[in-house]
């Protein structure tokens, strides 16, 4: 059974490239658009093994997301948590909550490099 | 008004010797009024006492005199009001006859009532001038001989002598009391016209600070910015007309009023409050700094007054400038707005594009052959170079806007070279070039900086060596100068910077050749960054270069270590 991946990114481009890198090192992926529908996810299902979360989304922001919502719930407490975000500060802001910060332009070699590392390995 | 400030002197100095003259007569007319009339009360009362004397000879000429001497005396103190000279001339006549008849003709030849002769002697030298004396001293030697000769006997020569040496002290005393006043004179003159001359030194200077104030507040009044000045408790001694329409507050609200009655005005907002607030308490203040006034936008400097002088400075108090930033501010603020947008606008499709080229690359979706590889490869090349110019507009932008900030934390200078090999390594080797780098040993190993801020600087410097190197090497070397600055140097080995360029190398979208004859990409921006990023983190940057043989940049920055840091070295 291959480990969830959350990919809440509200870009379609750039959330469809993310998904391609974590499926090719095999995770299975699931894409979320909107803050607010990231919320209501991440509090109900299948806890995901690893979070792709941009900071710069619609209706709740991606810092409220992992301050209130991720780091809050039990069950997220073992997901690996990456933050995307254009505003190298802003990375700078929650490199404490997150595992890792990747400032946009993210390269989907690079991605696909990390993620793949980060994945159990069988 | 000027001339009132001047005292209507007469330096004449005849006045004041007039002036002594009268009032000398004036008394002994008086004297001489009082004598005659004591005499002839006297007279009267004697002949009350002895009614039989009535038809002496001698009392009536007694009567008589009395009477001519009170008349005269009268007569001469009118004279004096017109005249003194002649006054004098006639009292002294007066004294003389009067001589003559005092005594018998025997007994004043004989020198029995002599000295009554001395009185005008010696006094007409005092009312006429020093001289005098010889011609009464000669008169009355002329009545002597006269009344000797008539009677007739020999005159006294012993009185005559007298006379004449009465005549010669009376002169002497008299010459040197008049050349004692007339000394006196040209001191009290001298003395009047220095009085003068202060005077109307200080009625032009009056006017003349008269007329400085008033052109100083004619500049105040038309200075578009607002102006308040405080005394050293801070009340408002002084503002001027456009404070009044940028505050929107009648003048009397603002001077002769504490800054505090300002300061509680409901119109700032709690925030700007506490700025004025520290801007009083503290004395050091930034340069300037922005308040909210209703719906303006206020920027306020102010400075401390200091009086410079021998005792030293004396703070006088703080003048404050107001100027009305409300549009600025607003152009400001959507230019931090767009500058954000664009940031995110922009870079978001470049990395769709990124990561679409990536993913061609990569053959994610079955395989490619060489030929779209290499132009996937083009692609990403392309996507990046345009993401580094967009990274330089906007971080000259937000410099420009002054919203990029430094922000200092402990950090390892060996990291910024690995970082350096890491980004630059693959594009200094596609140039056939060779990047090395050192770290000199007196360099902490931990130190603190902005390392983002660090990196793009150094990223900068050898992105430029890279681009006008053709062959050689480029060398980056980080390195301690003297206690409390460090220093980042890149040399390369390139075409070197004419020595007219060099001044302008650091200026925004500039290049060594012109727009017109580019060869080399890019905004020329790199440089003017990296100057920027400097003087924010209170650096200098400066370059030495020869043309071909190549450039050296060397910043150098100041240079702190963690505490806990210091701990350590200071244990080692």
């Amino acid at each position: 059974m291959s480990e969830l991946a959350l990919i809440i990114e509200d870009d379609e481009d750039l959330a469809h490239i993310f998904a391609e890198a974590l499926r090719g090192v095999g995770f299975e992926v699931e894409l979320l658009a909107d803050g607010q529908a990231a919320r209501e996810r991440l509090t109900k299902g299948t806890a995901p093994y690893l979070i792709l979360l941009d900071m710069h989304i619609p209706h709740v922001s991606g810092g409220d997301l992992l301050t209130h919502v991720i780091r809050k719930d039990e069950r997220l407490a073992k997901a690996i948590v990456i933050i995307t975000t254009a505003d190298a500060r802003m990375g700078d802001a929650y490199t404490d909550l997150a595992d890792f910060v990747m400032v946009k332009p993210i390269s989907f070699i690079q991605l696909r490099d990390l993620t793949s590392r980060l994945k159990p390995k069988d | 008004m000027q001339k009132s400030l001047i005292p209507d002197i007469n330096p004449d100095p005849t006045d004041s010797e007039e002036i002594r003259r009268r009032g000398l007569i004036r008394i002994l007319a008086l004297g001489l009024l009082v004598l005659s009339l004591l005499a002839l009360m006297t007279i009267i009362v004697f002949l009350f006492i002895y009614p039989e004397q009535w038809h002496d000879k001698e009392i009536l000429l007694a009567i008589v005199s009395s009477i001519a001497a009170t008349i005269t005396s009268v007569v001469i103190y009118q004279i004096n009001k017109y005249s003194s000279k002649t006054a004098s001339l006639l009292l002294l006549l007066l004294f003389v006859t009067a001589s003559i008849f005092s005594d018998t003709p025997e007994q004043l030849a004989d020198g029995r009532s002599l000295f009554i002769f001395t009185i005008p002697i010696a006094i007409s030298s005092l009312l006429l001038f020093p001289l005098a004396s010889f011609i009464f001293a000669a008169l009355s030697s002329i009545i002597i001989v006269f009344l000797a000769h008539s009677v007739p006997t020999t005159p006294n020569p012993v009185a005559i002598v007298g006379f004449f040496m009465l005549a010669i002290v009376s002169w002497l005393s008299a010459s040197s009391l008049d050349r004692a006043l007339r000394e006196l004179r040209v001191i009290n003159a001298n003395l009047d016209q220095v009085v003068i001359e202060r005077t109307q030194a200080l009625a032009e200077s009056l006017s003349r600070e008269r007329i400085e104030a008033g052109r100083n507040q004619a500049i105040l009044n038309c200075i578009a910015d607002g102006v308040v000045v405080f005394d050293r408790k801070w009340n408002a001694i002084l503002a001027n007309p456009a404070l009044k329409g940028m505050l929107d507050l009648p003048i009397e609200l603002i001077v002769n009023k504490n800054f505090r009655d300002l300061i509680e005005h409901p119109r700032l907002s709690p925030r700007s409050r506490g700025l004025l607030y520290a801007m009083m308490e503290h004395d050091t203040q930034p340069p300037s700094f922005r308040v909210e006034w209703g719906r303006k936008t206020l920027s306020i400097s102010a400075a401390q007054v200091y009086d410079h002088s021998k005792d030293g400075d004396t703070n006088l108090g703080t003048v404050t400038v107001f100027r009305d930033f409300t549009r600025e501010a607003e152009v400001e603020r959507l230019k931090s707005t767009f500058v954000a947008i664009v940031s995110h606008e922009l870079r978001t499709p470049l990395n769709a594009i990124l990561g679409y080229a990536e993913m061609f690359k990569e053959s994610v979706y079955g395989p490619m052959n060489q030929k779209q590889v290499n132009m996937a490869e083009r692609i990403m090349k392309n996507t990046q170079r345009l993401l580094g110019l967009i990274n330089d507009l906007l971080d000259q932008a937000q410099m420009e806007a002054g919203k990029l900030t430094i922000q200092m934390a402990p950090m390892k200078p060996a990291e910024l070279l690995e970082n350096v090999h890491s980004v630059l390594d693959q594009s200094v080797q596609e140039k056939g070039l060779r990047l090395t780098s050192e770290i000199e040993d007196n360099l902490p190993e931990v130190i603190n900086g902005d390392s983002a801020r660090l990196q793009q600087i150094l990223v900068n410097l050898v992105n430029n060596g890279v681009k006008f190197t053709d062959h050689g090497v480029l060398h980056v070397r980080l390195f301690c100068p003297y206690s409390g600055r460090w220093g980042i140097e890149v040399s390369d080995t390139g075409r070197g910077i004419p020595e007219s360029e060099l001044p302008y190398i650091f200026d925004t979208f500039r290049q060594v050749d012109g727009a017109a004859t580019r060869v080399h990409g890019g905004f020329g921006l790199g440089l003017s960054i990296v100057k920027q990023l400097v003087n924010l983190m209170n650096g200098e940057v400066k370059v030495k270069s020869k043309v071909d043989r190549g450039s050296t940049f060397t910043v150098t920055l100041p240079l702190t270590v963690p505490e806990a840091d210091m701990e350590k070295r200071r244990m080692l």
